[in-house]
């Protein structure tokens, strides 16, 4: 039984040399729909990590005056104490205008000719910075968010020496719009192209058995069992999904490569993600499932 | 073995045939003769669930083919080997592989399979053609390989549609002795045939006869003549007087 279970795979594989256009023609419909979901859980991905590194918490950027002199540089440490008292405080980072040069000198020493940046050291133009994330105390209701913001805001202009504050967008509700847009358009997206892989996969099975419906007529007249004709046909079908999608993940690994720091400067500082291990394995196993049973209701009549 | 109960069966308005009933028993040879159009292939059709039972009832090796089910089918025509009018042989490929297909989709082991296909392929004389395509092969050599194919396994029960029509009468009698040598094994054969030179050499075989999809003559008790023939025969007696062959008695019949 095995052996000839084996043997039936066997033709299966050898089944997709019998018509290579037809296959070829489905093989890159597989690729392309294969892509576009593996390009839309991408996004997925990307957008998850960000919010989730962001849930919850609204980002304050708060500008010194630039050029402080030595008793400015106190008294702003010391508010940079003080702002840890404002009630849902979560975390911060500060940058002294020292600082800041470093960090600008280390940035652009990956990719850039300059280099040397002590030249300006001596009149250093950059201000000190604080990106401070706050969340809105848990009493708070939806409709007292924006004047929590205010609030807080107001808060950290009325620190003295203090330039510029800057709210983020308010993550949290970038998160619940994120969230919708995943459950009303990204996920019927990708149920629809899965589908559409099934009914293409499907399709070519089907075509197959037509194409040789006269042997598969011969065969049951010789006494085959439907699933001795269907194995081989159905074992092509998986096997062109589980090409197509691997090839599809070959490709986006590839671009992946070639874009993951596109969105890497500063207002966005996002990080294009590749698909989670788990992912790979789904896009994997889901064309290969939706093949088989693509094939399966091709077969039927 | 084979046992038919009033059988008929139409195409739209035509019907091609008209309550048949026989039986034949293990290992019995019958030959179904009758013109063209009489409905010999309908009833071999009928024999391995080709064509649905509509009217009566049949049994062919133990299944019956009123309540069979489509999953018992295979079952069925693992028993009953046929041997068509048109051979159904694939044509690209071997005449080995082609004798060998029932074997495999039996999932008989190779070597066990390979003793068996080079015997009835040297049985029917394809002994040299052995590796050629079935496409490459004569008229006659690929009704032998449709033949070939029939005993590969050795089955309980084998239909033929014409198995001579594309042979010579040297090798028609030749494939004829080959039956008879599977009927030694218990196998029950139906050879449906226009041949009465086949006929005459063999007189110890049970014909019925066919016209227009009815019984009209046969040589032993297990076959009934169509119920309202005699009727007919006398309603054209006496329309056509004189026409003496209208009322000719069938091949065999009455012997
Ligand atoms: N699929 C079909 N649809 C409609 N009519 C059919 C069909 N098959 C057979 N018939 C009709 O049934 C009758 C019997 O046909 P059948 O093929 O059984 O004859 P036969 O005895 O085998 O003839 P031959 O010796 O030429 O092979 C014929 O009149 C034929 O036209
Ligand atoms: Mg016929």
């Amino acid at each position: 039984m095995p052996r000839i279970i084996l043997r039936l795979i066997g033709q299966g594989i050898l089944g997709l040399s019998i018509n290579p256009w037809a296959q070829i023609l489905t093989l890159t419909a597989v690729i392309l729909v294969s892509f576009l979901v593996g390009l839309f859980l991408m996004a997925v991905t990307t957008l998850d990590h960000q919010l989730s590194m962001a849930s919850g918490e609204t980002s304050f950027q708060v500008y010194w005056r630039p050029g402080p002199d030595q008793a400015q540089s106190d008294e702003i440490s010391r508010q940079w104490q003080e702002i840890q008292d404002i009630p849902g405080f979560l975390h911060g980072r500060t940058f002294t205008p020292e600082q800041a040069l470093k960090e600008m000198e280390s940035r652009l020493g990956r990719n850039s000719t300059v280099k040397d940046l002590t030249f300006i050291a001596e009149n250093n133009p950059l201000p000190p910075t604080g990106l401070f994330a706050f969340s809105p105390p848990q009493d708070v209701q939806n409709l007292d968010y924006g004047i929590w913001i205010k609030d807080t805001s107001q808060k950290l202009w009325d620190l003295p020496g203090v330039e510029q504050v800057s709210v983020t967008p308010l993550r949290d509700e970038l998160g619940q719009a994120w969230r919708k847009v995943n459950t009303y358009i990204m996920r019927p997206v990708i149920v629809f192209l899965t589908l559409l892989l099934g009914l293409i996969i499907g399709n070519t099975v089907r075509l197959a058995l037509l194409s040789k419906s006269h042997e598969v007529e011969i065969l049951q007249l010789v006494g085959a069992f439907n699933w001795y004709i269907r194995l081989p046909l159905l074992v092509c079908g998986a096997v062109q999904a589980l090409a197509g999608s691997a090839i599809a993940l070959v490709l986006l690994r590839f671009i992946h490569m070639q874009i993951r720091d596109v969105l890497m400067f500063p207002p966005l500082m996002l990080e294009i993600r590749f698909l989670t291990p788990e992912m790979i394995l789904l896009m994997l196993a889901v064309p290969a499932l939706m093949g088989l049973l693509g094939g399966w209701v091709g077969l039927k009549r | 073995m084979i046992e038919i109960n009033h059988l008929s069966h139409n195409f739209g308005q035509h019907w091609a045939l008209k309550d048949i009933s026989f039986r034949l028993k293990k290992g019995e040879f019958l030959f179904l003769s009758g013109p063209s159009g009489a409905g010999k292939t309908t009833l071999l059709n009928l024999l391995f669930a080709a064509l649905p039972v509509q009217r009566g009832e049949a049994r062919v090796a133990e299944f019956a083919l009123n309540s069979i089910k489509p999953a018992q089918i295979p079952l069925l025509r693992r028993q009953v080997s046929v041997v068509f009018q048109d051979f159904r042989i694939l044509p690209e490929r071997s005449v080995y592989d082609n004798v060998l297909l029932p074997l495999q989709v039996r999932g008989l082991s190779r070597v066990h399979s390979d003793r068996r296909v080079r015997a009835v392929v040297r049985a029917l004389g394809l002994e040299k053609r052995s590796s050629l395509l079935c496409g490459e092969l004569s008229g006659g050599e690929q009704q032998r390989v449709a033949v070939a194919r029939a005993f590969v396994v050795n089955p309980q029960v084998l239909l033929a549609d014409e198995p001579t029509g594309n042979l010579d009468a040297e090798l028609s009698f030749r494939l004829m002795d080959l039956f008879k040598q599977f009927q030694a094994y218990g196998t029950t054969m139906i050879v449906a045939t226009h041949s009465q030179e086949l006929m005459r050499r063999h007189p110890e075989a049970k014909v019925i006869r066919l016209e227009d999809g009815m019984i009209t003559g046969a040589n032993w008790p297990g076959a009934t003549l169509y119920p309202g023939l005699e009727q007919m025969m006398e309603q054209r007696r006496r329309t056509a007087p004189p026409q003496p062959k209208s009322t000719k008695q069938p091949e065999g019949a009455g012997s």
